[in-house]
């Protein structure tokens, strides 16, 4: 075999290959190919296996045809799998084509309840004036639940909380959170910051706005010069917290037998129904009331407050009927979302 | 207490309107709960005059008037009363009126002659009990205006706190409403012409016990006639709030409103020689004025006669001596009982009346002469009585008045207020707490058990009036001082001082588990913790899967069911163990809802009770039902089942660090027995399975999925600090072991032997299960995966083939598991 016949073997070569790369239909097809031209055993290195048999002057010239061609072909794969590759993939997504406009599965959305969530809501403004959250323990007794608190047996005060007893002598559900106040200051001494939240009972028909199971909050603060006017400041800002920046608070005297003076505590907020609506109860602990806890009233003084999270939870969130918390219907759920 | 203005005014000047009143009330204290105007229900009436009063031509009942309602046309009435002459001035119903009761007042023929109107008796208007006569009005009333104008009354209804018993009385109030106003305050008392026999011939009082009964009064009016009050009082009872009954009854009405001191009128003719104020005897009995017969116990305070009780000393009078249309004379009894005393009868006889809720708030002693006067002078007045000389006497009519004293200076640093000692006392003056020049005024009352001595020259001394028994101590003072300033005028300051340590909120963990529900998708609820007996039955949690530490940081469920003595009803009797019951519940009425799909969770509280002493236990319980994932045509409909549950289990158990072990079925009522298991662990432990087909809340479609379990931290927990090492750059390596499983023999007990021997893996999961040929009946195939996490150097390689060899033997040992293979590098 001489240099020419070497030569001409490859121009046919790369002239048949050419228009077998243009026919390739498929990127696939187009790899076989372009493997069985260029690749290790393909058909330019088949064809340079003659090159043994030719002068040693020939063999340099030879190898620059073979470069060309391989280049070449080479150029002429890469370009036709550009334009095969678009087709392919333009096929590809038509196959893949899917209806995304479907509106997908529903979404799994829960709820908290509003009870639970008022109470952190109220929870998280008293934080800000370094109030901690301590629960205690629904079954009581009467000697804290009234008497620890001045109220006495048999005194006409016990007349403001219908209570429901356990058939332990003495043994009763707590009617409301105060005794946490005692339990709070025998517990250790001032300067006390703390909420107490939960489940309180009564003797009570059930209505619109009674339920015999419900919850409340109290707050107690002692320390040595908190004031009458430091309990409004506070809970200024509770009210303004839960009801908005421009709720409004209207003090005026209560009565509650472990607190003198006692204090009732009236908000109004733009867009509140019916005026002054009146959301808890508070004073500065009654003397009383620390000497049980354990404190010299002459040396340490303090305030308190009790509310209803039932009564707060329904002028937040426009509730007419206390009974939808304790129904928990799944539609009314949803809207706490 | 409801308080009709004009009466209010008998005492005080008021100016305010209505409104006005109960707006500067509520300020000082006086919460009131609501202002109407009495009689605003008379529309379409107005004050007429009877021109001329004849016979009608076809009926001899019935009488046709003419009446002048002022400057309009003569009405043409029928009228059917007989009391009526002309000139005289009635309430006229115009056509187009509305009565009380609801009739209509239309133009109508009545016998042939037509009727523009109707003349009202008093029944009618519902202003007093006289149902044959018309009302006759005073011949001054204004001709033509709207009756309401005329004889309507504004009505202030006032919430009296329990320790102001001053306040059940429009005297008292009229003191507050004086403070208010500024206006003078005074009491007129009736004179009353006394005459005839003394009261003390033939009638004599013994005080059996004065401790009881510190002053009893007694008077007698002869020679009454028992009728109907005068209409104007009759009408201002009804304004207040009280019913007329006759004018005997009435008087004493009367005077327990006007100056809060009830008294009682026995017929004298049914009562012996001597009236007794005593203890009932034991097995004695008393028929009260409601008709009920009440055996009376030793501690109740009787007013009795030589032969039996008469009456519950300061609750209710007795039948046998109530005054009846013949009576003529009466005793009229005014005391000051010992408060707890009435209390208790009151209680013990659930007999609250009028009397014992003003004996109970305690009485000015002076009252007593005041009280049994005033009645006596309107006996004579309204029933023609004549009251007998003089007055039976038990105990002393005054006591001392009591002085206070208090330090102003006390007063500011409790209040926050800068008032002087001056400005002080000053306020304390308008409401009848007088200053009283005391040089020596150092004795304070901090409580009623503990007093001190002020320094010299530091406190002030003021008099406290006869009828505030309720300022006792120096804080009282410095309430009614707050009260008078006004709370709007106290300013407004954050405490600044004395922060306590920090603790955290016992809520975080069980706030994280509440959340992480909620975005699972579940929604929170909050029911009865009180339950019936038919749900407390349905339960009874097994007191050992909450065990160890986990029992005594949650609190072990157990104990007897703790059931209330007082119960509102029998669905509400007892406190729940379980949360379950409440939730299927809730579960229930949901479907009712038309919730064909739900899942709900509460965290809350079981109760129990262990010899006598009661526990709390807080727990989280979860309930699914129906579609778990809905609008995912693509996917199918994926029901709830036990894997979802674990799943749910599994990432709430995950926020305290356990992974939930799985172990032997539970008997319980309220579980199926073939779809339950228990779940045991230091930090997470309980119970989950389906509703159990035997309960009554069961239904075939859709199931009901339950769980509930004790966390650690649910109560108090605060959330760990993560302690995390630095991986190791070498990938975790796994085996995979295939396990034949005979039938006896739970996966969760393979997989719980597998997480106990296998101590180096760092995870044992479940990742094939098969049943079915070529095994035989009820054995199953498991593969376990076990997850190693290598150390750089490979140094333990050895370990993790001993562990899994020794599992081997293990798992045969306790399960008589076999190992079909094992794969892995």
């Amino acid at each position: 075999m001489d240099l020419a016949a070497l030569e001409k073997q490859l121009r046919t070569l790369q002239a048949d290959a050419a228009t077998r790369i243009a026919a390739a239909a498929s990127t696939a097809d187009l790899d076989e190919l372009g493997s069985s031209l260029l690749g290790k055993r393909g058909a330019i290195t088949e064809i340079l296996r003659g090159i043994g048999a030719l002068p040693a002057d020939d063999r340099p010239k030879i190898g620059v045809v073979a470069n060309e061609v391989r280049a070449a072909l080479d150029a002429s794969v890469t370009a036709r799998r550009v334009a095969l590759s678009a087709g392919e993939l333009l096929e590809r997504i038509e196959r893949e084509r899917v209806d995304a406009t479907t509106p997908g599965p529903a979404p799994r959305i829960g709820s908290l309840h509003p009870i639970p969530e008022t109470i952190a809501a109220i929870a998280e403004i008293m934080a800000s004036f370094g109030f901690v959250v301590a629960e205690g323990e629904e079954i009581e007794d009467d000697v804290t639940n009234f008497q620890l608190l001045n109220i006495p047996e048999d005194h006409p005060s016990r007349d403001l909380w219908d209570t429901l007893y356990l058939q332990e002598p003495g043994r009763l559900l707590r009617t409301h959170t105060s005794p946490g106040q005692i339990r709070t200051m025998q517990a250790g001494g001032p300067p006390i910051r703390v909420i107490l939240p939960g489940r309180c009972f009564r003797y009570e028909a059930v209505d619109a706005s009674h339920g015999f199971e419900f919850h409340q909050v109290e707050g107690l603060l002692v320390d040595r010069g908190a004031t009458l006017a430091d309990l409004k400041g506070i809970l200024d800002e509770l009210a303004k917290g839960l009801f908005g920046s421009a709720a409004r608070t209207r003090f005026r005297p209560g009565y509650y037998p472990f607190t003198e003076p006692s204090v009732a505590v009236d908000v109004s907020w733009p867009g509140s129904k019916d005026g002054w609506m009146t959301i808890l109860g508070a004073g500065m602990v009654h003397p009383v009331v620390l000497e049980n806890g354990g404190i010299d009233p002459e040396t340490h003084q303090g305030f308190a407050f009790g509310l209803g999270v039932e009564r707060i939870a329904m002028l937040r969130h426009d509730i007419p009927d206390l009974r939808a918390f304790l129904e928990n219907d799944l539609r009314f759920l949803a809207g706490f979302r | 207490m409801k308080i009709p203005l004009s009466w209010l005014r008998e005492f005080t000047d008021v100016q305010l309107t209505a409104e006005q009143l109960a707006e500067a009330l509520t300020l000082r204290g006086l919460e009131v709960r609501g202002v109407e105007r009495w009689g605003a229900n008379w529309n379409k009436m107005v004050v007429g005059e009877l021109l001329e009063v004849g016979p009608h031509p076809k009926a001899d009942r019935l009488q046709l008037t003419k009446v002048r309602i002022g400057d309009g046309p003569i009405l043409n009435i029928v009228c059917g009363a007989r009391n009526i002459a002309a000139g005289q001035r009635i309430p006229v119903a115009l056509v187009g009126a509305e009565m009380p009761d609801g009739r209509r007042i239309e133009r109508a023929e009545k016998m042939g002659v037509a009727s523009e109107g109707m003349l009202c008796s008093g029944q009618e208007l519902d202003a007093t009990d006289d149902g044959d006569g018309i009302l006759i009005l005073d011949p001054s009333a204004p001709l033509g205006v709207p009756l309401v104008d005329y004889l309507g009354e504004d009505v202030i209804d006032v919430d009296v706190k329990p320790n102001r018993g001053d306040l059940l009385s429009i005297l008292g109030l009229a003191r507050e409403v004086g403070a208010i106003t500024g206006a003078p305050v005074a009491y007129a008392a009736r004179p009353l012409k006394e005459g005839g026999d003394a009261v003390a011939a033939g009638l004599a009082l013994r005080v059996a016990d004065e401790a009881l009964a510190p002053h009893v009064v007694l008077r007698v009016v002869d020679g009454l006639k028992v009728a109907a009050s005068p209409d104007r009082v009759q009408m201002r009872l009804k304004a207040a709030g009280l019913r007329s009954i006759s004018n005997v009854v009435d008087a004493t009405n009367y005077i327990m409103l006007e100056l809060g001191k009830p008294t009682h009128a026995f017929d004298r003719a049914k009562v012996g020689d001597t009236v007794q104020i005593r203890l009932a005897k034991k097995g004695e009995s008393l028929e009260t004025l409601d008709h009920e017969v009440r055996s009376l116990d030793a501690t109740d305070l009787v007013v009795a006669d030589e032969r039996a009780a008469l009456a519950l000393a300061g609750v209710m009078g007795g039948a046998s001596s109530e005054v009846a249309p013949s009576t003529t004379s009466v005793i009229i009894e005014s005391a000051i009982f010992a408060p707890t005393s009435v209390r208790r009868t009151a209680q013990r006889h659930n007999l609250r009346s009028e009397a014992s809720h003003r004996f109970e708030r305690g009485q000015e002693r002076r009252l007593a002469v005041l009280g049994a006067d005033q009645v006596a002078a309107l006996l004579t007045e309204w029933a023609g009585g004549l009251a007998r000389s003089g007055r039976l006497v038990s105990g002393a009519e005054e006591v001392p008045a009591a002085t206070l004293n208090f330090r102003p200076a006390r007063v500011r640093a409790l209040l926050g207020v800068a008032l002087t000692d001056d400005e002080q006392v000053a306020l304390l003056g308008t409401i009848g707490i007088s200053a009283e020049a005391a040089a020596d005024a150092t004795k304070i009352v901090v409580t009623p058990k503990r007093s001190l001595s002020a320094a010299k020259g530091s406190a002030r001394a003021v008099r406290v009036p006869s009828w505030r028994s309720d300022l006792e101590i120096e804080a009282d003072l410095a309430e009614e001082v707050a009260r008078l300033y006004g709370y709007e005028r106290i300013p407004t300051s954050i405490p600044s001082a004395d922060l306590p340590p920090h603790r955290p909120s016992p809520t975080l963990l069980r706030d994280r588990v509440r959340r992480l529900l909620a975005d699972a998708g579940l929604h929170e609820v909050v029911t009865h913790a009180l339950v019936s007996a038919a749900q407390a039955e349905l339960w009874s949690e097994p007191t050992a899967l909450v065990t160890g530490s986990l029992a005594a940081s949650e609190g072990a469920a157990g104990g007897a069911s703790i059931v209330l003595k007082n119960p509102l009803s029998a669905d509400h009797d007892r406190l729940r163990q379980s949360l379950l019951p409440s939730l299927l519940d809730r579960v229930d009425a949901n479907l009712r809802y038309g919730a064909t799909s739900g899942a709900i969770f509460e965290v809350g509280r079981g109760y129990g009770s262990t010899k006598g002493v009661p526990s709390e236990w807080t727990r989280l319980a979860i309930a699914v039902w129906g579609e778990r994932e809905q609008g995912a045509p693509s996917a199918g409909a994926t029901r709830w089942n036990l894997d979802e549950l674990k799943r749910l289990l599994a990432q709430v158990a995950h926020l305290v660090g356990e992974r939930p072990a799985y172990g032997a079925s539970i008997d319980s009522a309220v579980l199926h027995p073939g779809i339950n298991a228990g779940i045991t662990g230091d930090r997470f432990a309980g119970l989950l399975g389906e509703l159990h087909p035997a309960s009554p809340t069961w239904r075939d479609e859709p199931r009901v999925l339950l769980a509930e379990v004790a966390i650690a931290g649910l109560r108090s927990g605060r959330l760990d600090v993560a302690q995390v090492s630095l991986p190791p750059t070498t990938p975790p390596v796994t085996r995979d072991i295939a396990l034949l499983i005979p039938a006896a023999t739970t996966v969760g007990h393979v997989v719980d032997v597998a997480r106990k021997s296998v101590s180096r893996a760092t995870a044992v999961e479940l990742f094939d299960l098969f049943a079915g040929a070529p095994l035989a009946p009820g054995e199953r195939s498991a593969g376990l995966r076990f997850t190693f996490q290598p150390s750089a150097t490979g140094a333990d390689d050895e370990a993790i083939t001993a562990e899994l060899a020794a599992f081997e033997g293990a798992v045969l040992r306790a399960c008589g598991a076999r190992i079909r293979g094992v794969e892995g590098q």
